[in-house]
C-alpha cells in the first residue's frame, strides 16, 4: 500500500487558503508529473471572502519573502501600508490616556531589563517612549524605512495594513503562476471517506471527484470538514472574552495626500473598541463589543461619532456599515485524522493583537516543515500541532485578557472583565508575580512563544501597571543601573535621529509606487 | 543655493566661469556619478562603485575621492590631481533643465547663478563680443549632451545588473598607519563570482549592449583603492 503523503488539497481559497497554499509550496516544491507532491486548492467560485484583519505582524515580512514575493509588487497590488504596533487609547481611564506596543523590543533588551530602571522615572516619560523610538513614529505617521533600504530590511521593525481581498486575490496570481498550485474552481457536495475514517477524496458539482492524503479545511467559520464532518467541537471562550460582534465601515480620506497611520489605532468603547486602521486607498474603521452589554443601536452611535470626529460629517453620514457576529473561540482539535484546519475554521476572536493572520502563518508553517512522509506518521504530526496550538490559542487568549484586567475603566461591561471568575488562572498568577517582578526573559517558557516578555512590559507599563521595587539589593540590577541611564540617553538620540531622517508614511509609499524598492 | 537660468547670449554676455579646482568652488565631495561611456578614464584614476541615490533608491555608478565626508583625496593647494576628472565634476555650474509640458519636454541649457564659481570678472566667458559661443561653452554644452545620454545608459546599465542578480552590498575596512580603523558602507559592486557563473546567451547580450566592458572596468577599478589609502596616509604624515 502505498501511503505516502503527496496530494495536499486546501478547501477554501480565502486569505487563509491561499495564504497556507503559499507557505507549503514555498517549502515544498511540486512535482511537475502527476507521480510527485501535488498541491491544488479548491474553491467555490460562489461564496465571497470575509477579509479577516487587515494588519499583520512582522512574521508576514519573512513569510512573503520565503515565497519568492517582491515587496514592491505586494505593496503596489494589496493596497498594503507599513503598521509599526498598536496605538491604544482610553484603554486605561476612559480619558485621555494612551499608550503604545511598538514592534520593535526595548533598547538593549537582550542583555538589560529596563523596566525596573523605568519605575524610577515613570512619572517623566511613558514606557514605550523611554526605552524604544518607535512609539514616537506615530505622530508624525513615519515609515519604518526609506527607499534606498532594501525590499524587507528595515530601520525600525514592521508588520503590514492591507486590503484583504485584494491580498488573497495577489497570493493567488503568484501561487498558481510562480509556485505551481493547482486552482479548481469548484463547489464541495459531498466527502467520500476510507475505512480509516480519514477523508479519501471531496465531490464536487463541477470538478468531480478530488482525491487527497491530506486535507486542509480553509473553508472559514462553517469549517465544512473539521466542524460539519468530522463534528469537532468549536470551545467558545466567551466568559473571558466578551467581544462577539463587529460594526465594520470604510472611511475615504479627504484627499489623496492624507497622512496614512503608522499604527493600528485602539480606541477603548463603553463595551468594546474601535480600529482604526490606515491604508493608502481609505481607512478600515470598526467596532467590536459585546452584545451582552451593549445594543447594536448604541455601537452604532459609538462607531458613527468616531468617524465624526476624525473624517468629518460627510464620512459618517455615507458610511456603510457592515455587522458581522462572531462566537470567540477555537475547535477542541485542529488536526483530525487527515484533516487540519487552518484560519476562521480552527477559530476567531477579536482582532485585538491581529492574531488571525500570524496564526494562518504558523499553521501553515508547521504544516509545510513537519508534512508526515507517510499517513502512519501523520497520527504523530497531529499530536504535536494539536498540543502546540492549543497553547497558542491559550497564550493568545490570556494576552488579550490581559488588555481588559489592567483597566480603571468603569463601566458594567469592563468591571465584569475584571472579576477574577473571567481570568485564566495561569494570567491571573503571572500579573500576580509581577506585581513583584517585571516580566523579561525568564517568562518566556517556549522558544516559539507567541507573545515575547517585551509585549507584556508594553502592556503592563502602558496600561499604568505598578511593579514593587525589589527588597533586596541584586548585584546584577546595580550593575544594570549604571548603564540605564545611558541607555535611556541613547534611545533618545535614536528616536531624534529616525525622526530627522524617516520619510512619512504617504511619502515612502508614493515612492514605492514610482521607482520600487531595490531588493538589496 | 540653485538658481537656474536658461542660457542666454544677452543674458549671460557678461558671466564668467572659473575654472580651477578648489574645495572652494564645491570639489570638496567624497565622491560622484559618474557613466560607463568615461569608465575607461575613470578606472585607471579612481575606485568604482554603485551607490543609491537617496530620494529614489535607484543605484548609480560613482568615482570614490575620499573616505570620509567632504573628503576629496586628489584635491591639494595646486588644483585635482588625476589625469582625467569625472564629466559630472566638470560641469559645473551647467545643468540640464527640461521645459514645455510633460509629454513634450525639452532639454535645455542652465546654468547656476548661485556657483561660487560664476561671476563677472575672472574666468571663462561664455560669449564672445559677437554674441557666439566661446569654445569652452561649446565644450561644456557638449559635455551636457553625454551627461545626458550617460544617465540614460546609467539606467539600463543599472537595469541589466539587476536582472541579472550581479550586483552585491560592498563594506571597505581599512586600517590606516595611524592605527585607525575606516569602514567604507553603503556602497555596492559586481559580484565577481557571479559574473564567473554567467552562461552565454546573458553574456552575449551584455557584451552587445557594452556592459560587459564597462563590468570589467568596474571590477579594475578596485586596483585603485589602494592609491586612494595611500593618499590618506600621506595626509595623515603630513598632520
Amino acid at each position: 500500500m502505498n501511503n505516502k503523503i503527496q496530494r495536499v488539497v486546501i478547501l477554501g481559497g480565502g486569505t487563509a487558503g491561499w495564504l497556507t497554499a503559499g507557505i507549503i509550496a514555498a517549502e515544498h516544491h511540486i512535482a511537475d508529473s502527476k507521480e510527485g507532491f501535488q498541491l491544488s486548492i479548491v474553491e467555490s467560485p460562489d461564496i465571497s471572502t470575509i477579509g479577516v484583519g487587515e494588519g499583520t505582524w512582522p512574521s508576514m515580512r519573512s513569510t512573503l519573502q520565503k515565497m519568492g514575493i517582491s515587496e514592491t509588487d505586494f505593496f503596489r497590488e494589496c493596497s498594503a501600508s507599513f503598521k509599526q504596533g498598536t496605538y491604544f487609547s482610553g484603554w486605561a481611564a476612559g480619558g485621555e490616556d494612551y499608550y503604545t506596543h511598538p514592534f520593535t523590543v526595548p533598547h538593549s533588551y537582550g542583555e538589560t531589563n529596563l523596566a525596573p530602571h523605568w519605575q524610577r522615572v515613570r512619572d517623566q516619560v511613558n514606557f514605550a517612549d523611554a526605552v524604544c523610538p518607535q512609539g514616537a513614529m506615530a505622530d508624525g505617521n513615519y515609515a519604518p524605512k526609506k527607499i534606498s533600504t532594501p525590499e524587507y530590511a528595515f530601520q525600525l521593525n514592521y508588520g503590514y495594513h492591507l486590503d484583504a481581498g485584494k491580498f488573497a486575490e495577489f497570493l493567488r496570481k503568484h501561487c498558481v503562476e510562480k509556485l505551481g498550485v493547482t486552482h479548481i474552481k469548484a463547489n464541495m457536495q459531498s466527502i467520500r471517506t476510507a475505512e480509516n475514517g480519514d477523508i479519501a477524496a471531496i465531490m464536487t458539482d463541477v470538478a468531480g471527484e478530488i482525491e487527497g492524503d491530506l486535507f486542509i479545511d480553509c473553508s472559514g467559520s462553517r469549517a465544512l470538514l473539521l466542524g460539519e464532518h468530522y463534528k469537532v467541537p468549536l470551545r467558545s471562550v466567551n466568559h473571558i472574552l466578551f467581544n462577539n460582534t463587529a460594526l465594520a465601515a470604510q472611511v475615504p480620506y479627504a484627499s489623496d495626500d492624507d497622512e496614512i497611520q503608522s499604527f493600528t489605532l485602539s480606541t477603548a468603547q463603553t463595551a468594546g473598541w474601535i480600529w482604526d486602521i490606515g491604508l493608502p486607498t481609505r481607512r478600515g474603521i470598526g467596532h467590536v463589543y459585546s452584545d451582552r452589554y451593549n445594543s447594536e443601536e448604541i455601537a452604532r452611535k459609538e462607531l458613527l461619532r468616531y468617524i465624526k470626529a476624525t473624517a468629518g460629517e460627510q464620512a459618517a453620514a455615507d458610511a456603510m456599515v457592515r455587522k458581522i457576529q462572531f462566537d470567540p473561540g477555537h475547535r477542541a482539535e485542529f488536526w483530525h485524522k487527515n484533516c487540519v484546519a487552518v484560519g476562521m475554521s480552527a477559530g476567531f476572536i477579536e482582532p485585538l493583537e491581529a492574531s488571525a493572520l500570524v496564526l494562518v502563518e504558523l499553521s501553515a508553517a508547521m504544516i509545510a516543515e513537519q508534512l508526515p512522509a507517510n499517513r502512519q506518521m501523520m497520527d504523530l504530526v497531529a499530536k504535536r500541532f494539536n498540543n502546540k496550538f492549543l497553547y497558542r490559542w491559550d497564550r493568545i487568549i490570556d494576552f488579550l485578557k490581559l488588555h481588559y484586567i489592567l483597566s480603571e475603566r468603569t463601566e458594567d461591561y469592563w468591571r465584569e472583565n475584571r472579576k477574577a471568575s473571567s481570568i485564566p488562572e495561569r494570567l491571573a498568577e503571572q500579573v500576580e508575580l509581577w506585581r513583584h517582578q517585571s516580566p523579561w526573559h525568564r517568562d518566556t517558557s517556549h522558544v516559539d512563544e507567541m507573545f515575547p516578555s517585551a509585549s507584556f512590559q508594553y502592556v503592563l507599563y502602558g496600561m499604568g501597571f505598578e511593579t514593587q521595587p525589589s527588597a533586596t539589593q541584586r548585584r546584577s540590577e546595580v550593575e544594570a543601573l549604571s548603564r540605564a541611564g545611558s541607555l535611556f540617553q541613547e534611545n533618545a538620540r535614536r528616536t531624534e535621529q529616525l525622526k530627522d531622517s524617516l520619510p512619512t508614511n504617504r511619502e515612502l509609499i508614493n515612492k514605492i509606487y514610482a521607482y520600487g524598492l531595490q531588493k538589496i | 543655493m540653485s538658481n537656474y537660468q536658461v542660457l542666454n547670449k544677452t543674458a549671460h554676455a557678461d558671466t564668467k566661469v572659473i575654472t580651477e579646482r578648489s574645495a572652494e568652488y564645491g570639489d570638496n565631495v567624497k565622491f560622484a556619478m559618474t557613466f560607463p561611456l568615461e569608465f575607461r578614464n575613470i578606472q585607471s584614476n579612481y575606485p568604482i562603485f554603485f551607490s543609491k541615490d537617496g530620494d529614489t533608491g535607484q543605484f548609480y555608478p560613482v568615482a570614490l575621492f575620499g573616505f570620509e565626508e567632504k573628503e576629496n583625496l586628489f584635491l591639494s593647494d595646486s588644483g585635482w590631481d588625476a589625469t582625467y576628472i569625472p564629466m559630472m565634476i566638470q560641469r559645473q555650474p551647467f545643468l540640464i533643465g527640461f521645459q514645455g509640458p510633460e509629454e513634450e519636454k525639452n532639454a535645455v541649457a542652465s546654468i547656476n547663478m548661485d556657483n561660487p564659481r560664476v561671476n563677472t570678472e575672472k574666468g571663462e566667458a561664455l560669449f564672445t563680443a559677437e554674441g557666439h559661443q566661446t569654445e569652452y561653452l561649446q565644450q561644456a554644452l557638449n559635455r551636457l549632451e553625454a551627461i545626458h545620454t550617460g544617465h540614460q545608459h546609467n539606467k539600463a546599465f543599472v537595469a541589466a545588473l539587476l536582472d541579472n542578480e550581479l550586483l552585491e552590498p560592498f563594506t571597505l575596512e581599512i586600517t590606516l598607519n595611524d592605527g585607525s580603523n575606516n569602514q567604507l558602507l553603503g556602497f555596492y559592486t559586481v559580484n565577481e563570482e557571479k559574473m564567473l557563473n554567467l552562461k552565454g546567451d546573458t553574456l552575449e547580450r551584455l557584451n552587445k549592449e557594452g556592459y560587459l566592458q564597462a563590468i570589467y572596468m568596474q571590477m579594475a577599478s578596485f586596483a585603485r583603492i589602494r592609491a586612494l589609502i595611500d593618499k590618506k596616509n600621506a595626509l595623515l604624515g603630513k598632520a
